[in-house]
């Protein structure tokens, strides 16, 4: 004799509210909820925090009020100005073009590159390593041989190959050319937790559940790496602000008239500058400096967040 | 006819190697098993560890591919992955894991751990559903705080429950228990044990038991198949296994429960030993000659056992004797 559920309790829909309620009340803090408690208890990364979100805000909207055009064109009257004039707050380079205002809009474009590389790259190597490591056999077989053809590929040269064949760039071709080559480290890490993860039982309760693959890789599989995504993506971030910079320091980033972080630092390749005009490298060194460091420390309390026996943070009620 | 009929099921991983990383080996995990499970029934499958006992699970409801053989379920082979997909196989058929802790997601509440073969096979709206799990939760006796926590804010007894809630909640026809005790505490073990009883009757649900434990199967079980390497050795009826035990690896299984009479201790210190030597020296004659069982052979209607050749040809004669006779 089968007898239905609802025989064998006495729960009905009229204690449904009451029930909910109970169990609010009783409710886990959400991961949010304990990522902010690890940040009020660490200082430095709340400040760190602080910093990067107020400098990012602060540079995107600056630059929108900052014609580029003019501000890249050359200035006799200004060349080499000292820092800390009415004019030029941080003074300015060969050409007489404004420090400060290049240094506003280097950032922007710097940092929306690196966010866009980061983000490009890193949701592909995620994808690729995920779908790798759960299907395995065949699947990822092939997958790892398209990785290690990437890997063996030299990274730099082939960029600097593409973009002086390209003839018309810009900032946003440069981040797609720039995400082919950035993959791979997130795609490899993501890949072996995968691997492991998809050998616990969890995963087999999902598909006797009747749950198909997809809602299986992104749904249970992935929220249980996100400690690892988002440590990977955080340390990467900082990563990706070096690539861009890099490549605009040795000439081939950005096209010419486009500020950007690694221009500015390129000014120190100039021996006088490094010496005497010390205003037109030295700032930009200085943000990069502080951008990583920021940026380390709040990949710190992500991490913490994560294993719960490493937290700081109370667990207050 | 049988609910579910396993013939001749078959698991074989293999082992690659060589310079050309080509399959040098099988480890036979699972070898040739044939049991039948009766609508309504506990179906026990005992054995020690490494036996097997988990693949068979696994390839029973599809969770691993089988070399060869077959699972008859409303008449179709499920051992095809589109048969499964045909019948909703898994709506009818689920399982509740080993280890409690690494089967539930550690990053799901408990609402949407227990509403998850809820959300795939029968689309209730929220509210229903919430009830549903609600009222699943009072079944297995936990309070409905327990629908916004983590599986790791419970303890060991309580997350089999969980298991246990999230089986039942499509009212499957077939549960496969592997081995749903074993990481327990004796008084939680009877607890959760008389727990899946009392489901059982109220929902005419058949399992699978699973065990290396004798004594718990006992509890459960009408039909017991004890396996070996991969193998079965014997199968029959309770009573069959517990008061006529043929194989020495059942005797030697059945001599391993531990004496709760403390007057009895010496007597069954010193049985046990006895039946370990016999194990020694007969071992060879048991099976064969790759360290396999023998084939199964029918000492009664309901009694099967892998006998050697010789021993088995004695039963085969009297079987056809008894055959001329009526
Ligand atoms: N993926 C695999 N690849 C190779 N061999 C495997 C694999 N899975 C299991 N085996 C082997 O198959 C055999 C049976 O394993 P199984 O997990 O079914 O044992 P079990 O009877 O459930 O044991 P336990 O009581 O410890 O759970 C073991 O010898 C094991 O080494
Ligand atoms: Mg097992």
């Amino acid at each position: 004799m089968k007898r239905d559920i609802e025989d064998a309790t006495s729960i009905s829909e009229a204690d449904l509210e009451k029930l909910t309620k109970e169990a609010n009340q009783e409710a886990t803090p959400s991961a949010a909820k304990i990522m902010w408690r690890e940040f009020v208890a660490d200082k430095p990364a709340l400040i760190s925090l602080f910093i990067l979100i107020v400098f990012i805000l602060f540079v995107i909207i600056a630059s929108m009020f900052i014609d580029v055009p003019k501000m890249m064109e050359t200035n006799i009257m200004g060349y080499y100005a000292k820092p800390f004039t009415p004019e030029y707050w941080l003074g300015a380079d060969a050409g007489g073009r404004s420090i400060a205002k290049e240094l506003v809009v280097g950032s922007r474009n710097s940092i929306c590159i690196a966010i866009g590389l980061t983000i490009i790259s890193s949701t592909f190597g995620i994808c690729w390593g995920l779908v790798s490591g759960y299907f395995g056999g065949m699947v990822d077989l092939a997958m790892q041989r398209v990785y290690d053809f990437m890997m063996i590929i030299p990274m730099l040269m082939t960029i600097i190959v593409i973009v002086t064949i390209i003839p018309h760039y810009n900032a946003i071709t440069l981040t797609l050319i720039l995400s082919i080559f950035y993959w791979m480290g997130t795609s490899r890490l993501i890949r072996s937790r995968t691997l492991s993860e998809s050998q616990k039982d969890y995963v087999a309760a999902s598909k006797t559940s009747g749950t198909g693959n997809l809602k299986i890789i992104f749904r249970e599989i992935m929220p249980n790496i996100s400690s690892l995504i988002i440590v990977d993506t955080t340390l990467s971030f900082a990563e990706n602000i070096g690539v861009e910079t890099g490549l605009s320091f040795l000439g081939f980033g950005l096209p010419m008239g486009t500020p950007s972080l690694g221009t500015l630092i390129a000014n120190a390749n100039d021996p006088e500058n490094i010496t005497g005009y010390w205003w037109t490298w030295l700032p930009a060194a200085v943000e990069i400096i502080i951008l990583c460091l920021s940026i380390s420390y709040i990949g710190q309390v992500m991490r913490r967040t994560t294993n719960a026996a490493q937290r700081r943070g109370q667990d207050k009620k | 006819m049988s609910l579910i009929e396993i013939k001749d099921l078959k698991v074989h991983y293999p082992i690659r190697g060589g310079f050309w990383n080509r399959v040098v080996d099988n480890v036979k995990a699972v070898d040739g098993v044939t049991f039948d499970i009766e609508a309504g029934e506990t179906y026990g499958l005992v054995g020690e560890s490494g036996s097997g006992k988990s693949t068979t699970a696994k390839a029973i409801i599809g969770l691993e591919k089988a070399t060869s053989g077959t699972v008859t379920y409303k008449g179709k082979d499920v051992t095809k992955a589109e048969n499964r997909r045909k019948l909703d196989y898994n709506h009818d058929v689920q399982m509740i894991f080993q280890d409690s802790l690494s089967s539930l997601n550690p990053r799901k509440r408990i609402e949407d751990i227990i509403a998850e073969p809820l959300r795939n096979f029968e689309k209730l709206d929220k509210q229903a559903e919430k009830l549903r799990v609600l009222q699943l939760l009072d079944i297995v006796g936990l309070d409905a705080d327990a629908l916004y926590k983590y599986p790791h804010q419970f303890s060991g007894g309580q997350r089999q429950r969980i298991g246990v809630a999230r089986a039942v909640a499509t009212h499957p026809k077939l549960i496969i228990a592997d081995e749903p005790v074993s990481a327990l505490d004796l008084s939680v073990q009877a607890q959760v044990l008389n727990f899946m009883k009392k489901i059982q009757r109220d929902f005419g649900i058949s399992y699978l038991f699973i065990s290396h434990d004798l004594g718990v199967v006992r509890h459960m079980c009408n039909n017991i198949a004890i396996m070996n390497r991969g193998r079965i050795v014997e199968v029959g009826t309770r009573e069959d296994i517990y008061n006529e035990p043929m194989h020495i690896y059942t005797k030697r299984l059945l001599a391993a429960i531990p004496e709760t009479n403390v007057n009895h201790r010496k007597e069954h210190r010193e049985h046990r030993l006895e039946i370990e030597k016999i194990y020694q020296e007969q071992q060879q004659k048991y099976y064969d000659k790759d360290g396999m069982a023998f084939p199964l052979v029918k000492v009664s209607p309901t009694h099967s056992v892998a006998l050697p050749p010789e021993e088995a040809k004695k039963f085969q004669q009297q079987a056809e004797n008894k055959e001329v006779n009526v």
